[in-house]
């Protein structure tokens, strides 16, 4: 132990160097995880539950189009052959002056209705970090998430004022790297209110009693959970046909659309990703062989000394693996402190951009080991096929 | 001891092949001190180093005592340099990131003399050569003639019958010219065969033979002048 860090000492700007090539590549492929997992939790979430909505104009918040699912069609949905349970559910825009954009940064109001369990398979509670989930029979609570929380310094037992009206915030969300980091979750009945005092048209249609509505109708969508045994695009397809004016999302569809869409930012990364392996790999590389061939005069002299191939090249590798080992890891710390300071930055916004996955720390430093043995190898291959006279020669 | 039979080595230049060597024969009995001198570019170190094993010759052969280390493997012939032969060269060349006493140890890492006793004899070597206060102390902040004293101490750890110099006096002053010759002919007083590769006449006191190179041919002068021997 004693000795490796006399080495690592030793050689400190070689480890310096070889930690930006690391934390380079650790920065780009953290934030590829940051989208990966974005786009894989949208996904778990999609093919987890049957997502129907009132049929609309496709203009509404989050999965719902806009229009409404009144109650007598939430029945008719319950009937379905397949159907288990159906989560009536009001989603809104926080901010309505930007509903129309369907941006990755959202922030939704969802109003849940308690009294049916979660529908969604891979999801059957949200996690939480602190507090607790809503129960049956809340009123003016809210359950916000992490990203949601932290750009307002929200904790449990803070107040946020929703559509004017004052809620307690009694649980806050896990962050989860996915759209619910966003979500502020309410009781049903207090998202319909919301959605009443948002939208000047539903109070108007509501006002004018044209159409006999009660607060059951006012949904936006609903979660649909099947029965066990059941192919959930059969009875999503089944809910089509049987329900009418009402929008189905196909879970497959859906998770393929999802893919589709995110298919360019998934691109970008894996392209951002490669172009880190690239060039963290050539700096490493080049950095741990250059530190090879730096000390040749020293090799040439220890082959003097009587030291076989054998014996050099077992010096010259190890110390190049103890090297390479602690660039590799000061590379990480070094990335993950750059990221954090970044996060926090940003976190203002309610935006993370970092995300150092274990698979990610532990696939940086193993390949950086790698690639260090690799560049170590062919130096040392080169400087012990030289004469202990060329060796001296060379590096004097 | 030393034979050297034969001996041709060229270099390749950028217009065909640079004769140095051109069939050298040497013989040094154990014991005996013999010194080499020619002017620059005369193939001296050429002939060090293939008389070292640190570089192959073209032709010819090379014999420790009876085995002839010239045919040996690469690692054969690396064993035999950690155990025969101690290499005074003329720029030290110590390894920069080590201490004085682990400088002269590293001679003994190779042929696996490792333990207490070597350290000992390690530091009793550099008290001997008086720099033991120094043994910590790492090449940059020693004066050349401090280095050269450990150099000293690295080649003769393991009591080499063999011991090569090539101009082991050209950077240094004349006082610690003189403690390095010293202990030069002291080694071969005490059975090495020593062999000093100089154009520095002062090497050729007390020297059992004296030979000249020049063109790549070594011949043998005559005698060595009675005062230059030291008498």
């Amino acid at each position: 132990m004693v000795s490796a860090v006399v080495r690592v000492r030793r050689y400190l700007f070689t480890v310096a160097g070889i930690a930006i090539g690391v934390a380079g590549l650790v920065a780009l492929g953290a934030m590829s995880e940051r989208i990966v997992r974005f786009i894989e939790g949208g996904d778990r979430f999609v093919l987890g539950q049957i997502s129907v909505a009132g049929r609309g104009m496709g203009m509404g918040a989050g999965f719902t189009a806009g229009g409404l699912l009144p109650a007598a069609r939430i029945r008719a949905i319950a009937e379905v052959p397949g159907v288990a349970v159906v989560q009536p559910q009001v989603m809104l825009p926080l901010d309505p002056t930007t509903s129309q954009f369907m941006t990755l940064t959202q922030e939704l109001i969802l109003g849940v209705d308690l009294s049916v369990p979660s529908p969604n398979r891979h999801y059957r509670a949200l996690p939480v970090q602190a507090g607790r989930l809503l129960r049956d029979g809340d009123r003016r609570v809210a359950v916000v998430g992490a990203a949601f929380a932290a750009s307002r310094n929200l904790r449990v037992g803070s107040r946020v004022t929703l559509a004017g009206a004052d809620y307690e915030v009694v649980g806050v969300l896990d962050r989860m790297l996915t759209a619910p980091d966003r979500f502020v979750i309410v009781p049903i009945a207090d998202a319909r209110e919301q959605w009443v005092t948002k939208d000047p048209l539903l109070r108007t249609v509501v006002a004018s009693g044209a159409m006999p509505l009660t607060a059951a109708d006012l949904n936006t969508g609903a979660a649909v959970g099947w029965r066990d045994g059941e192919d959930p695009d059969a009875v999503a397809r089944r809910i089509q046909a049987r329900v009418a004016d009402v929008n189905v999302q196909i879970p497959s569809e859906l998770s393929h659309q999802l893919k589709v869409s995110t298919a360019f930012f998934s691109a970008l990364m894996a392209g951002l990703a490669a172009l880190g392996l690239v060039i963290g790999g050539l700096s490493l590389a080049n950095t741990v062989a250059a530190a090879v061939f730096e000390r040749i005069r020293d090799f040439g002299v220890k082959r003097a000394l009587g030291a076989t191939d054998l014996q050099l090249g077992g010096e010259i590798l190890g110390e190049a693996l103890v090297v390479t080992m602690a660039g590799g890891v000061a590379g990480v710390v070094l990335a993950v402190a750059v990221g954090f300071g970044i996060d926090v930055f940003v976190g203002e916004r309610a935006q993370r951009l970092f995300l150092f996955s274990p698979r990610l720390v532990a696939g940086a430093i193993t390949f950086s080991v790698l690639l260090g043995a690799v560049a170590a190898l062919y130096a040392t291959v080169r400087v012990v096929r030289l004469s202990p006279a060329e060796a001296i020669r060379r590096g004097s | 001891m030393l034979r050297a039979e034969r001996v041709v080595k060229s270099y390749r230049g950028p217009s065909g092949a640079v004769p140095v060597l051109a069939g050298v024969d040497l013989s040094v009995r154990a014991g005996e001190l013999a010194v080499i001198q020619g002017a620059s570019g005369s193939g001296k170190s050429t002939l060090l180093n293939v008389l070292g094993l640190l570089e192959d010759a073209d032709a010819g052969d090379v014999w420790y005592g009876d085995v002839p280390v010239s045919g040996l493997s690469r690692s054969a012939q690396s064993r035999q340099r950690g155990r025969s032969v101690g290499f005074v060269f003329q720029s030290f060349l110590l390894v920069s990131s080590l201490t004085a006493l682990d400088n002269v140890l590293l001679a003994g890492r190779y042929v696996g003399r490792r333990g207490h006793e070597t350290r000992e004899r390690a530091r009793a070597l550099l008290a001997d050569l008086g720099v033991a206060h120094r043994w910590d102390h790492y090449p940059a902040q020693l004066s050349g003639g401090e280095q050269q004293r450990v150099a000293f101490c690295r080649a003769v750890l393991n009591d080499p019958p063999l011991l090569l110099a090539d101009e082991p006096t050209g950077n240094l002053d004349d006082a610690n010219g003189r403690v390095i010759l010293a202990q030069l002919r002291a080694r071969a007083r005490h059975g090495a065969a020593v062999v000093i590769v100089t154009h520095r006449s002062e090497a050729l006191e007390g020297a059992d033979a004296a030979y000249h190179i020049e063109g790549g041919v070594l011949r043998q002068r005559a005698s060595v002048p009675a005062k230059e021997r030291g008498c």
